[in-house]
């Protein structure tokens, strides 16, 4: 008998019993849907979050040095190592583009044409190819050593009157101290450049290291030198540059500027490439040669990943909660496989006499098995079918909802049907083999 | 292949271990000519039920051998006895035994889905047969639209689908009124006289008169034999081969006992 037959008497059987079969399946829908709908949303967060990554980003890496038992994600317990020298070290090495550093430096407000807003933690100080041309919607990056800066639509809507390039912006730093800046370029979104910045939009103001953060570390060195105390100024984790000044026991100077973080640009986003530049890279931070080498010790290690590898932590918290939504869901599928083999067995008794009747006509004990297995499985293939479509309205809708490109996660619609099938086959194997088993001479006497 | 023998049963024993053995049948000997038309009576626990089984190749012997198309059934296993009845047996029961979720045709066409003929040719021989028990404009109807007249013509073409040796009908108008079950049995006749070999086990003797012999069963032993001539009377009867007693001086009552049925 071919399996043709099998399902056209199978959907037979369950056509006559509508309501039960749709009840019976609900357990396998409940599952499947719960399962296609939070990996499409995983599928489609995923996507949103690495689509924030431009191509050009793809080749930069992002190191920091902490104790590598810190646990979270990019710059935690970062400690400023970096200083100019090592920069200029790694910006030579042949397996590196470029190379530079990155420091948050902490601002008090922002002010244009006399109007002030106040604004922590808005300037960023890095090398000019941390503002990737890709970004810019109007204007040029910074150049290193001028007055420049670039700034994102955040800021430059800050104010009454819409901050635009060639402008003037003041920005007064923690201790009070004001410096100017003139503004060559405004980024296209407010969204963070980097991993460092997170990715939230942020009013943020970009300038060059030089002159802007090797100028504020000589103002801390002065600073100290007075003995004033005002050993917060640096903000974001400039005070722990301080004992390498201690170690020089001689007022900082540009030289001894030491950066939070260093930048490393592959010559491409090819794995090789970037593998390449991240061991050169290490290999000069973390040689005794380096400026570095001195602080890092035993306690502080170089990480240095890039933007993907960083979200890959974000990715592995997605992931585990989808296990967790997983196992609820095959918790479910398991329930609905009990429930499917719960109307097989009484299916089969019910329908004592009519497989009498087949057995009485030449069907084999391997038909009457088939036909009720493959009951069992059409019913787990509905329940597959009905949760996919669900699930993936649900997955589309909560897309939407938050706002994230949409990605469907074709291989486990295959999956689904797979499990729904799988599922039938285990449920429904008792019972069709009670089925076959069935004595046509009994079963044609039962009423 | 015994020719011209569509079943034979030989000494055939068959018995049950309940709390004692209970023996259904107990030494039967019958022949039954392919083409013939044979009646099977007997009160009930007479193993008329038994003797059915083994001839639709349902259960085996005991001891002695039941030979059905030419094949010994007790020396073949589960499969190969399937086999075996879906091709060369047709049953016609008293409670008609149609699927209740297929169609008078896919009823019909059942026992050739099993024997893995398709769809179309098995269609084809369905309506044939439908259209010969007089049901052509009936066919996709279901059982439940179905008189029982209807139902029991379904049946019997369902039986006749594969060209089996043998068609066993058990109380085949157990369930009729008087009229359709004329009619029913009319189709037997006219099977019958097309060659078609009839088994028929009954508790009425104006069904068995019928047929061309009457078996008379008796506590799992051929009581007699009685040859029935074409008006379905009985000019001579002859005593089976192993039976026991003697019953020649009560079968002219029994012959003219119209309600046989009940006994």
């Amino acid at each position: 008998m071919r399996p043709l037959e099998f399902g056209r008497l199978a959907w037979r059987s369950i056509g006559s019993h509508r309501l039960r079969s749709a009840l019976t399946t609900l357990g396998i829908i409940i599952g499947i849907a719960a399962v296609i709908a939070f990996v499409t949303l995983g599928a489609s967060l995923q996507a949103g979050l690495l689509g924030d990554i431009s191509p050009d980003d793809q080749r930069n890496l992002y190191g920091w040095a902490a104790d590598p038992e810190t646990e979270g994600g990019p710059l935690a317990g970062a400690q400023p190592v970096f200083t100019q020298d090592d920069l200029e070290q790694v910006d030579e090495l042949e397996d590196v583009d470029a190379a530079y550093g990155y420091m948050p430096i902490s601002t008090q407000a922002l002010a244009s044409d006399g109007e002030l807003t106040p604004q922590s933690d808005a300037l960023i100080a890095a090398g000019p190819p941390y503002i990737r041309p890709d970004t810019i919607d109007d204007g040029r990056q910074f150049e290193m050593g001028e007055r420049e800066a670039v700034i994102n639509p955040a800021v430059a809507g800050q104010f009454e009157e819409n901050v635009s390039v060639g402008d003037e912006l003041t920005i007064v730093r923690q201790g009070g101290e004001q410096t100017s800046v003139t503004v060559v370029g405004i980024t296209d979104s407010s969204e963070g450049l980097s991993p460092f910045e997170g990715f939230e939009p942020s009013p943020r103001v970009y300038v060059p290291t030089d002159p802007y953060y090797t100028e504020e570390v000589d103002g801390i060195g002065a600073g100290f030198g007075d003995g004033d105390g005002n050993n917060g100024d640096g903000g974001g984790g400039s005070d722990e540059a301080d004992p390498a000044n201690d170690d020089d026991d001689e007022p900082a100077t540009a030289e001894d500027a030491r950066f939070l973080a260093i930048v490393v640009e592959a010559p491409s986003a090819d794995d090789g490439d970037i593998d390449q530049a991240r061991d050169s890279a290490l290999a000069v931070l973390e040689s005794g040669d380096s400026d570095a080498s001195e602080l890092l010790g035993d306690d502080l290690e170089i990480t240095m990943q890039t933007s993907t590898e960083l979200l890959q932590q974000l990715q592995d918290i997605l992931d585990l909660l989808q296990n967790f939504i997983v196992g609820i869901a095959a918790i479910s599928l398991v329930v609905g496989s009990i429930g499917i083999a719960n109307i097989m067995l009484v299916s089969v008794t019910e329908r004592t006499r009519e497989i009498g009747i087949m057995k009485a006509v030449g069907a084999q004990n391997r038909d009457v098995l088939g036909l009720f297995l493959t009951e069992a499985v059409v019913l787990g293939i509905i329940g597959a079918i009905l949760g996919t479509v669900l699930g993936l309205a649900v997955g589309y809708a909560g897309a939407w909802y938050i706002d994230i490109p949409l990605v469907y996660p074709y291989e486990y619609v295959a999956l689904a049907v797979a499990v729904g099938i799988l599922v039938g086959v285990l449920s429904g194997l008792y019972p069709a083999w009670r089925a076959a088993r069935t004595d046509p001479i009994d079963a044609l006497r039962y009423e | 292949m015994a020719t011209g023998t569509a079943v034979s049963l030989e000494h055939v024993r068959k018995t049950y271990q309940l709390a004692e053995p209970v023996h259904a049948l107990d030494g039967v000997d019958l022949e039954i000519p392919e083409g013939s038309y044979t009646a099977i009576m007997g009160p009930s626990g007479s193993g008329k039920s038994t003797l059915m089984n083994l001839v639709g190749c349902l259960d085996t012997p005991t001891d002695g051998t039941v030979v059905v198309g030419g094949q010994d059934v007790g020396e073949l296993d589960d499969r190969e006895r399937t086999t075996l009845r879906g091709t060369t047996v047709g049953f016609v029961f008293q409670t008609f035994n149609l699927m209740p979720r297929l169609t008078a045709l896919e009823n019909v066409a059942l026992p050739q889905l099993f024997q893995g003929i398709g769809r179309g040719e098995r269609n084809d021989r369905a309506r044939e047969l439908l259209e010969r028990v007089g049901l052509g404009d009936r066919m996709d109807h279901m059982p439940n639209e179905l008189s029982g007249g209807q139902r029991q013509r379904v049946a019997l073409a369902r039986a006749l689908v594969n060209d089996p040796t043998i068609v066993l009908a058990d109380e085949p108008s157990g369930n009729l009124d008087t009229e359709t079950e004329a009619d029913v049995l009319d189709l037997f006749d006219e099977f019958h006289d097309a060659g078609t070999t009839m088994l028929v086990v009954t508790h009425e003797r104006h069904v068995a008169s019928r047929a061309e012999r009457i078996v008379h069963l008796l506590d799992g032993q051929i009581e007699r034999i009685e040859a029935l001539d074409e008006s379905g009377a009985s000019p001579r009867s002859s005593a089976g081969h192993t039976n026991g007693h003697d019953p020649d001086h009560d079968h002219d009552e029994r012959t003219g006992s119209a309600s046989g049925a009940n006994s």
